[in-house]
């Protein structure tokens, strides 16, 4: 097996959440390490703490404890702006509800993560957008507000703006969870075409099983843990050395 | 973004954008209508022509406005008596209250305009019968008078003789025998003014007079000007500053309002920014620019509005003057800035501190 690099790893990465005086710990431990280029998917029940996982490999939020290295660098020890540095260069994030800005057009909502991120001009973005938005079949719809879009429509608007910048992951949290199975379909054959034209690493939560007929590997919790990893990554076939 | 996001809600932009209108035009029209009315006075007395201004002890120009308590016999005798001095015209100054204050001069015609040149009549003449009043051509547009029109003043019924140029110190001028008879001071004056001989030098006359007259309070005219300036007028500046702070209050209350509004309305919105890397600098930033573009765009419709204000108020009430100065403006469109950053204060900063996962998940 040659040596790959581990892009995302967790070490015993905790989260609890105060409820009132009732702690609920929605990660209990979790060990994971995704590979560059690779497309995985986590399954398991509602409440086992999916969500939970994503926003913290997404560096939305601080763990309780453990560690999350991206790229090598721990968040856990991250102050907000410095997770905020990696959301805008290491991260794409798309959400079942598609989260896109009601008040601006396809295009504008593009534009709003190339500004935020930096990249609205040059360096071959227009037309790494140009490729994406062919791939994704929305060059017709750019000019149009949300509202005037599909549900799989907007969710491909919102596929596009999360990898505009090329992103190191993109992190899908029930992409499908709001659409027909047509749409569903559609969408899932984006992501695996973004993750072979584009060698982009996607880690998708999902509660469809079909969907592991998409995907490298299947991760399945429970209850806050790992629980089963169709493929895992060995220590040796780490080659970096994680700090 | 800012614009999408200020057109997605045109009500609240609207209204906003009018608040701070209402600002800007209260700032202007008042600042504009007091500061217009102290300077048109002072270039009224200026337009009088005299040199110097010759007062009774412990008066002054702006208060204490009718009291005859000179004899005008004073004046001939400073005619006569004071070398430099060309001629010497006696005033005696009353107050009309009726349907607004106006100055009334009671006025020696011959030695007013040997002071200050001849009276330029637009219409009809001097007074020459009982009971004749000459008005300035502003007083009449307002009350809308031609010669022989009857006017009601000082509890007398008068009738308008002529209609001169305005800027002559009043607006209204009497026989001052006649102003003399309704108040009861016969042979007195509340002041007078005196013009020096061609090439003399002012204020030697003035130390001359000053001599002359002990006690007496004897002033340029130029001097008076500076002393009627906005600034000097007892009461004006606390004025000005109260009509300013209440015009920011309202401004910065409706702004205020306004953005912490939106931030619930747009939490979601906000969570999505940061989930796309958006720093809480970038927030504050999008907050603050939105009530910037917001209050210029109040300031320019603030402007406008205040133009017509003043033209409609000008029209109406010809006696009064708007004065709108460059300075003014752009203290107007500072104060307007200002309470759009102080009203964007306190919700870009709630704005910028929103939790990311909990704004995403926020219905
Ligand atoms: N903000 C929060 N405060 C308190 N408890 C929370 C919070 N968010 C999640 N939880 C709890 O943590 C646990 C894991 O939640 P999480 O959303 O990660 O589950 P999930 O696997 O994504 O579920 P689903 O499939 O329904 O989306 C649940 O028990 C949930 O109730
Ligand atoms: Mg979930």
């Amino acid at each position: 097996m040659s040596k790959c690099r581990a892009i995302l790893e967790t070490v015993d990465l905790r989260k609890t959440y105060r409820l009132g005086d009732v702690d609920v710990e929605a990660l209990r431990g979790v060990n994971l390490r995704i590979r560059e280029t690779e497309l995985a998917a986590i399954m398991g029940p509602s409440g086992c703490g999916k969500s939970t996982l994503m926003h913290l490999l997404g560096a939305m939020a601080k763990p309780t404890g453990g560690r999350v290295l991206i790229n090598g660098r721990d968040i856990a020890m991250m102050n907000d702006g410095q997770r905020t540095e990696v959301r805008r260069k290491q991260i794409g994030f798309v959400f079942q509800k598609f989260n896109l800005l009601p008040i601006l057009t396809a295009r504008g909502n593009i534009e709003v993560a190339r500004t935020i991120q930096g990249t609205a001009r040059g360096d071959g973005h227009d037309e790494h957008l140009a490729e994406l938005l062919r791939l994704l079949m929305i060059e017709d719809k750019m000019g149009r507000k949300p509202s005037k879009l599909s549900g799989g429509e907007q969710q491909r608007v919102a596929i596009a703006r999360a990898v505009v910048n090329r992103p190191a992951i993109l992190l899908a949290d029930e992409p499908t969870g709001a659409l027909d199975s047509k749409n569903s379909e559609i969408v899932l054959n984006m992501f695996r075409e973004l993750n072979r034209k584009f060698k982009q690493t996607i880690i998708l939560v999902t509660h469809n099983p079909e969907l592991a007929a998409y995907t490298d590997r299947l991760i399945e919790m429970r209850d806050g843990l790992v629980v089963h990893d169709s493929n895992p990554v060995g220590d040796e076939e780490i080659s970096t050395l994680v700090i | 973004m800012i614009f999408a996001s200020l057109i997605s809600r045109p009500v609240r932009t609207l209204v906003s954008v009018l608040a701070v209108a209402l600002e800007v035009t209260m700032i202007l029209v008042i600042v504009g209508l007091t500061t217009g009315i102290a300077k048109e006075s002072g270039r009224r007395i200026v337009g009088v022509g005299a040199d110097i201004l010759l007062q009774g002890p412990n008066s002054s120009y702006m208060l204490a406005l009718s009291s005859g308590t000179l004899p005008v016999a004073i004046g001939g005798k400073v005619k006569s008596d004071v070398p430099g001095v060309k001629a010497v015209a006696p005033v005696l100054l009353q107050t009309n209250s009726q349907g607004g204050l106006d100055l009334v001069y009671g006025i020696d015609p011959v030695s007013f305009e040997a002071v200050g040149g001849p009276f330029h009549f637009l219409d009809g003449q001097m007074f020459s019968k009982p009971g004749e009043i000459v008005v300035d051509d502003l007083y009449a547009r307002s009350k809308k008078l031609r010669p022989g029109a009857r006017i009601e003043l000082l509890s007398q019924t008068f009738t308008v003789s002529g209609i001169v140029e305005n800027g002559k110190g009043a607006r209204l001028f009497l026989p001052i025998g006649l102003a003399q008879e309704m108040t009861g001071a016969a042979n007195k004056a509340t002041l007078f003014y005196v013009k020096v001989d061609e090439g003399q030098d002012v204020d030697a006359v003035k130390t001359a007079i000053e001599k002359f007259l002990q006690g007496y309070k004897v002033t340029r005219m130029s001097d008076l000007m500076s002393q009627m300036a906005p600034s000097k007028i007892p009461g004006l500046e606390p004025f000005l500053r109260t009509v300013v702070f209440i015009a920011v209050a309202v401004g910065v209350l409706v702004i205020f309002l306004s953005m912490y509004t939106t931030i619930t309305e747009r939490t979601r919105e906000i969570g999505i920014l940061r989930s796309l890397g958006a720093s809480k600098t970038y927030i504050v930033v999008l907050i603050f620019e939105e009530s910037i573009v917001v209050c210029l765009l109040g300031v320019i419709v603030g402007v406008f509005a205040s133009k017509m204000v003043a033209g409609t108020i000008v029209k109406v009430f010809p006696t009064l003057i708007v004065t709108m100065t460059a300075e003014w403006y752009l203290k107007a469109a500072g104060f307007a800035l200002l309470s759009g950053i102080i009203g964007s204060f306190y919700p870009s900063l709630k704005a910028a501190k929103l939790d990311p996962i909990e704004a995403l998940a926020y219905e």
